[in-house]
């Protein structure tokens, strides 16, 4: 008798379970129209693909770390001397005590400096109270070199598809969890380059890595990217495939983008790898 | 053995703590605490001596070059450059590095293996009993004998802290030496680094015996460190040969010193590192080496393999 309940039990929780994630599934935005992804397993932007595990991060892990003896301070609260826009003219974006906020529709500020295989200790924190949806929430990225983005969203108990969730290689790969903090709270990101070789005859000989601690979480590790995130088709570069650009040099700058949601970034730090010295 | 100016030929005397028992199971972080400079001068004739009469002593002879003490009858490593603990290659540059992840609460999916109050998740590696290891104050110290976890675990993201003892004491791999062990076998060399040379595959950070680490980003005696590591584990097939290695990611106060980097095998002293076949998952394990080495906030995380499920 006792054994029968427990299996009711259990078939009911598993049947709620199903309907929650079919709920949730429905309302996750995104796109069946575009390629599929290298895997062949799931489109560019698929809503199918499996919402990434929450893990709720600890209280702190490296928030307001300070800089190592060998790092580049990028920024530090006063000023942004180390950032121009898009155009070269000087950035244009709001800074108010230690942070500076983007300025929507002012375009993303990128640093002046360039780095080949780095270390980047950044700190972000989305607009409290929260606004918009999915990729409208919160909506900003690294972007290395204007080229390979790690996305910035608000994703905290809100939906998105799993390759455009914060900590995502955007467009490429989800993070391994969704370590998100509550909009508003300051959340780190450190994060491991590789930038890519190419030969003297233009051929790729070693595509772009990266290793993404989130709040303290690992949420890429040592993934290679497939691409830059802006796909082959420059109509909807969102949409498509991506691929790696023509050769660039493996220095490369940091920008932060202008998605037209207010983000913060603080705590912004950087240190050249000498990977390989120690092999 | 080839020798110039700056070499001097030191042997190596057996130690009241290096037992023969130690030998066949060579002890993985070296054994050089006699070279005390202030020790030394004194004991020459005697190490000569004793030189003379333990001729299995003599048969490892260390050499220190630039006051880092080392050896150079050892195998070299694969890339034919330098030798297991060769105290000529090169030291890795000092960074000072800041505070970094330092009391980090652990994410909610983590395992806790020590939040300062006991040791219930850890054995004694050797006999599987109780730890020797003391708990006061919030901190576990190393005594008598390498600690393992009682859990096993595959690919994972690993935090702890440690401390090294103060006022300083001994020399090269003499001072605060300690390790973790990856699934027992791989270790990570845990040292007090802080104004203190030894050879660089030995030094903090390092796949010991292997892979020096990028920088030496050690804080001083007395104050906490923070390693934050990331590992996979090797893989083998059905007939034991080795399929992919494992690899490991090491951060220490907030300093990359081990970017996703090959493991070669399996920790060992003066040989390079070699695998041999076992399962997917193993132990966690913390090195006694004659030190007092203190730890806490030690958690550990499973992760995904991949981002793609």
């Amino acid at each position: 008798m006792k054994t029968t309940a427990c299996t009711l039990l259990i078939l009911a929780a598993l049947v709620a379970q199903r309907i929650v994630l079919a709920d949730d599934a429905e309302k996750i935005d995104g796109f069946t129209d575009t390629p599929m992804e290298a895997g062949g397993k799931w489109h560019v932007h698929d809503p199918a693909r499996p919402q990434p595990e929450v893990v709720t991060p600890g209280a702190t892990f490296s928030q307001g770390a300070p800089a190592p003896s060998d790092a580049e301070i990028l920024f530090n609260g006063t000023g942004l001397a180390k950032w121009v826009n898009a155009r070269g003219t000087p950035a244009n974006w709001h800074t108010n005590e230690d942070y500076v906020e983007t300025a929507p529709l002012g375009g993303g500020i990128r640093t002046t400096g360039k780095w080949a295989d780095f270390q980047l200790h950044v700190e972000w924190a989305s607009p409290n109270p929260p606004h918009g949806t999915s990729q409208g929430r919160g909506n900003s990225g690294i972007l290395i070199n204007d080229m390979y983005e790690v996305q910035v969203l608000d994703n905290y108990q809100a939906k998105t598809y799993a390759d455009g969730q914060a900590g995502a290689i955007y467009g490429q790969s989800p993070p391994l969890v969704n370590a998100c903090k509550p909009p508003g709270e300051w959340q780190t990101y450190d994060i491991l380059f590789e930038s890519p070789r190419w030969n003297d005859q233009g051929e790729l000989v070693k595509k772009a890595i990266i290793t993404v601690l989130q709040n303290g979480v690992v949420i890429q590790n040592h993934y290679e990217l497939v691409g830059m995130t802006d796909g082959i088709n420059a109509a909807l570069p969102w949409k498509s495939l991506s691929h790696y650009p023509a050769p660039h040099s493996p220095e490369v700058f940091i920008e932060l983008q202008d998605h037209k949601n207010p983000v913060r970034f603080r705590n912004i730090w950087i240190r050249s790898l000498h990977l390989g010295s120690n092999l | 053995m080839k020798l110039n100016l700056l070499t001097t030929v030191l042997p190596t005397p057996r130690s009241a703590t290096f037992t023969p028992h130690q030998r066949k199971n060579p002890c993985p972080c070296g054994i050089v605490a006699f070279t005390n400079r202030l020790f030394f001068p004194a004991l020459i004739p005697a190490l000569v001596a004793l030189t003379l009469v333990t001729a299995r002593a003599a048969n490892y002879p260390e050499v220190t070059i630039d006051g880092v003490a080392g050896f150079q009858d050892t195998p070299l490593q694969p890339d034919g450059k330098w030798h297991v603990h060769d105290p000529a290659r090169p030291q890795p540059p000092i960074v000072t590095p800041g505070t970094f992840s330092e009391n980090a609460t652990p994410p909610s999916d983590a395992i806790v293996l020590f939040d300062g109050k006991d040791l219930s998740q850890w054995v004694d590696k050797g006999n599987g009993g109780p730890v020797a290891w003391t708990v006061a104050d919030g901190v576990a110290t190393s005594a008598k004998g390498d600690i393992k976890t009682t859990r096993e675990f595959g690919d994972l993201q690993l935090h702890l802290e440690f401390n090294e003892p103060t006022p300083p004491r001994g020399d090269g791999q003499g001072r605060g030496n300690s390790g973790v062990f990856l699934m027992g076998l791989y270790e990570i060399q845990v040292l007090d680094c802080y104004n203190n040379k030894t050879y660089a595959d030995g030094a903090t950070g390092g796949v010991y015996g292997q892979h020096p680490p990028l920088a030496n980003a050690n804080r001083p005696p007395g104050e906490w460190q923070t390693y934050d590591i990331v590992f996979n584990v090797p893989h083998f097939a059905d007939d034991g040969s080795l399929v992919s290695p494992g690899y490991v990611t090491v951060i220490l106060n907030g300093v990359l010193l081990q970017n996703h980097q090959a493991i070669r095998g399996e920790t060992n002293w003066r040989v390079p590192g070699e695998y041999k076949h076992h399962l997917s998952t193993g132990p966690l394990a913390l090195q006694y080496h004659n030190n007092s080495v203190s730890f806490r906030n030690i958690w550990v995380r499973p992760i995904p393999v991949v981002n793609d499920p």
